[in-house]
C-alpha cells in the first residue's frame, strides 16, 4: 500500500503532466458517455415496457393468417373461457389508422371508458393533427364515409413510451375507424390467476385455435429483452470498435509520452524509487485518469438521458415515425456499469503500465547523463 | 559509516555482440569514510560509468562493490533502490531537476518515499535549502531558474534525505566561475559535516583545494596511478 506522501506526490506529478493525458481523458470520457448513454436508454425503455406488459393479463391472443392478423369474433371469448384456469377473457380493439395527409400511422386503441365520440390522444398524434388544424375535432375516413370524433384529452407525457402514437377510442367507434365488425376483436387479453398454468393454457388455445399466437407474459418480455440485448446488438459491435480504436490512440499516445518521459523516470529511479514504485506511480496516475474518466461519462451520461431525455439519441431506439418526448424511466443497471468499468478501466491501465514498466526496468544511466 | 571498497570491477556493454566493449576494466578503489575523492579523465574514460556502479544505477558485469560491507551490486531492485534512497546523493552534469515542478516540489521527490508527518518533510526540505542556499526560490518554477540557481536545486534534493554519500557527475560542467566556486563552498559544507563525496570532473577548479583529499585518475576504463 502506498503512502500518504508516495500517492500526494504521484498526484501533484500528474496535475505537472495534466496536458499529456488530457487527451485520453477525453476520449475515454466520451466513450464511455456513449456507451452508458446507449445502456441507459435501453436499460429505461426495456424497463417501461416490461411494466407495461406486466399491467395487462397473463396472455395476448392474435389471430394470425398467413403472418397477417385477423379479428376474432365471441366465439374465440367463449371457446376460451371454457379452459380450466383461465378466470376472464377480455377482447380489445386494436389497429393502425393511416393519416394519409402527414404520412404517418396512428395506434389506435379501443377503451370501454370513452363515449362514442370522443378520444384521448398520445403527444406525438396531437402535434401531427395540430399541424393541420385538428385542434378540437378530428374526422377519421374509411372506405365508407368520414368520422367525426371529439378531441377530449392528451395522454399525460409520463406515458409517451405506450402513448406517444395512441388514439384511445370507444370501442364501437374504433371499430367503425378499423372497418371490423360490431362483435369482432383484434386482441384477447387472457386472464390466468395461477402463473404454474399460463404455458399450459396458452398451448392449450394454440391447440384450440391452431391459427392464433397466444404469447404469454414472459415470452413478451423475453421478447423485449431480446430487442434491447446489448451483447447481440449493433452496440455491442460498435462498443468493440469504439474501444479498439480508443486503445490504438492510446497506445500511440503513451509510446509518445513516455519516449519524452523516459528522462523522468531515470531521474526517480536515481533518487531511490524502485521498479515496483514507478508502476505504482503510473498506475495511481492513471488510476485517477480513468476513473475520473470513467465517473464524468457515466454522470454526463445520466444527465444526457434523464434530465435532458437524450436529444438526438432517443430517438434511434424508440423506432417511432412520431416525434416522441417520452420522459425515461432512471433505471441503472450496475452490473452494466461494471462491465464498461472492467472493460475500459482495466485495459486503460495496462495500456499505460506497460511502457512504463519497459522503461523502468531499462539502464537508467544513459538517461540521467543526457 | 559508508566506507566504499571496490574490487576487480569490470563493466561490459553490449555482450556477445560486435560492438561489445569494456567501459571499466577490473577497477579496485577504497574511499574511506568522510572521504572527498576526484576522479580525474577525459570523456569517455569510464568516471561516470564508475559513479553509476557506486549509486546502483546499473549493474557492473564483473567484481565486487561493497559499501558498509555490503555488495551492492548484486542486490535485487528493491533493494538497492532503498540503497540509493538512503544511502546516495546524485548531483548530475544536467542537474535532472523534474521541469514543471518548483524548487520546493523537486527537492521533495525523494521523500514521497518516505512515511514522514508533513511537518518532518518541511524541516527536511529547509534544512537542503538552506545548506544548498536556494531557499529564497522555493516557490519558483524551475524552469526559470539560472544554471546555478538549477545546480543548487540539484544538490539540495541529493542531500534532503541526508545521505552519506554524495556521488557528483561533472556538477560544475555547465556552470560559470561564479556559479563553480558557490559549489565549492558547498563541498566543504560537505567535508564538515563527514560526508563521502566522490566527483566525476575534469575542471581544474577542484586541483588543490584544500577540501579534496585524493585525486584518481582514470584513462580508457582503468584507474591509472
Amino acid at each position: 500500500m502506498p503512502s500518504k506522501n508516495f500517492i500526494e506526490y504521484a498526484i501533484l506529478l500528474l496535475f505537472k503532466d495534466r496536458n499529456d493525458h488530457f487527451f485520453s481523458f477525453l476520449i475515454f470520457s466520451f466513450i464511455v458517455f456513449i456507451l452508458s448513454s446507449v445502456l441507459f436508454i435501453s436499460d429505461s425503455l426495456q424497463y417501461d415496457l416490461i411494466q407495461s406488459i406486466k399491467s395487462h393479463p397473463q396472455i395476448v391472443v392474435e389471430n394470425m393468417r398467413a403472418g397477417r392478423a385477423y379479428e376474432m369474433h365471441d366465439g374465440y371469448v367463449y371457446d376460451i373461457m371454457q379452459i380450466t384456469g383461465v378466470s376472464n377473457v377480455e377482447g380489445a380493439v386494436d389497429g393502425y389508422y393511416y393519416f394519409a395527409q402527414k404520412r404517418v400511422w396512428f395506434h389506435v386503441i379501443g377503451d370501454a371508458h370513452l363515449a362514442k365520440d370522443e378520444m384521448v390522444i398520445g403527444q406525438g398524434v396531437q402535434k401531427e393533427m395540430a399541424e393541420l388544424y385538428y385542434k378540437d375535432v378530428f374526422h377519421f375516413l374509411n372506405e365508407e364515409r368520414m368520422i367525426a370524433v371529439k378531441i377530449d384529452k392528451i395522454a399525460p407525457k409520463g406515458t409517451n413510451i405506450i402513448s406517444n402514437d395512441a388514439i384511445y377510442l370507444n370501442p364501437n367507434t374504433a371499430r367503425a375507424v378499423l372497418g371490423m365488425e360490431m362483435d369482432e376483436y383484434s386482441k384477447l387479453y387472457v386472464t390466468v390467476p395461477n402463473p404454474n398454468e399460463v404455458s399450459e393454457i396458452a398451448l392449450k388455445i394454440v391447440q384450440l385455435y391452431p391459427s392464433v399466437k397466444a404469447t404469454s407474459q414472459a415470452d413478451a418480455i423475453g421478447a423485449v429483452r431480446h430487442l434491447y440485448y446489448y451483447k447481440g446488438g449493433i452496440f455491442m459491435i460498435l462498443y468493440v470498435i469504439a474501444m479498439v480504436s480508443f486503445f490504438i490512440l492510446l497506445k500511440n499516445q503513451v509510446g509518445l509520452v513516455y519516449g519524452e518521459k523516459k528522462k523522468e523516470i531515470a531521474i526517480l529511479r536515481s533518487l531511490g524509487f524502485c521498479i515496483k514504485d514507478i508502476i505504482t506511480l503510473k498506475f495511481i496516475q492513471n488510476a485517477v485518469v480513468s476513473i475520473s474518466a470513467y465517473l464524468l461519462g457515466v454522470a454526463g451520461a445520466y444527465i444526457y438521458v434523464f434530465m435532458a431525455n437524450a436529444p438526438y439519441l432517443r430517438n434511434i431506439f424508440l423506432g417511432s415515425e412520431l416525434e416522441n418526448s417520452v420522459s425515461l424511466t432512471p433505471v441503472i443497471d450496475l452490473n452494466l456499469l461494471f462491465l464498461i468499468f472492467l472493460f475500459g478501466v482495466i485495459p486503460f491501465l495496462a495500456f499505460v503500465i506497460l511502457p512504463a514498466w519497459k522503461i523502468a526496468i531499462s539502464d537508467m544511466s544513459e538517461a540521467v547523463k543526457s | 559509516m559508508s566506507k566504499i571498497l571496490i574490487q576487480n570491477l569490470h563493466k561490459l556493454y553490449n555482450p556477445n555482440k560486435p560492438n561489445a566493449f569494456y567501459a571499466l576494466k577490473n577497477i579496485n578503489l577504497i574511499v574511506e569514510n568522510g572521504e572527498i575523492v576526484i576522479l580525474k579523465g577525459v570523456s569517455g574514460s569510464g568516471k561516470s560509468t564508475l559513479l553509476s556502479l557506486i549509486g546502483g544505477l546499473s549493474k557492473p558485469s564483473e567484481g565486487k562493490i561493497l559499501v558498509n560491507e555490503q555488495n551492492i551490486a548484486k542486490l535485487p531492485d528493491i533493494m538497492s533502490s532503498a540503497f540509493r534512497h538512503q544511502e546516495i546523493g546524485f548531483i548530475f552534469q544536467s542537474f535532472n531537476l523534474l521541469e514543471g515542478l518548483s524548487v520546493y516540489q523537486n527537492i521533495l521527490a525523494p521523500l514521497a518515499l518516505t512515511t514522514l508527518s508533513k511537518e518532518a518533510i518541511h524541516e527536511n526540505v529547509n534544512r537542503a535549502m538552506q545548506l544548498a542556499n536556494i531557499e529564497h526560490k522555493k516557490d519558483q518554477n524551475v524552469g526559470s531558474l539560472s544554471g546555478g540557481e538549477r545546480q543548487r536545486c540539484a544538490i539540495a534534493r541529493a542531500v534532503v534525505m541526508n545521505p552519506q554519500i554524495i556521488l557528483a557527475d561533472e556538477p560544475t560542467a555547465n556552470l560559470d566561475k561564479e556559479n563553480s566556486l558557490m559549489f565549492i563552498e558547498i563541498l566543504k559544507k560537505f567535508k564538515l559535516l563527514h560526508k563521502t563525496v566522490i566527483i566525476a570532473t575534469h575542471d581544474i577548479l577542484f586541483d588543490d583545494l584544500d577540501c579534496i583529499d585524493r585525486c584518481v585518475h582514470m584513462r580508457d576504463g582503468e584507474l591509472v596511478e
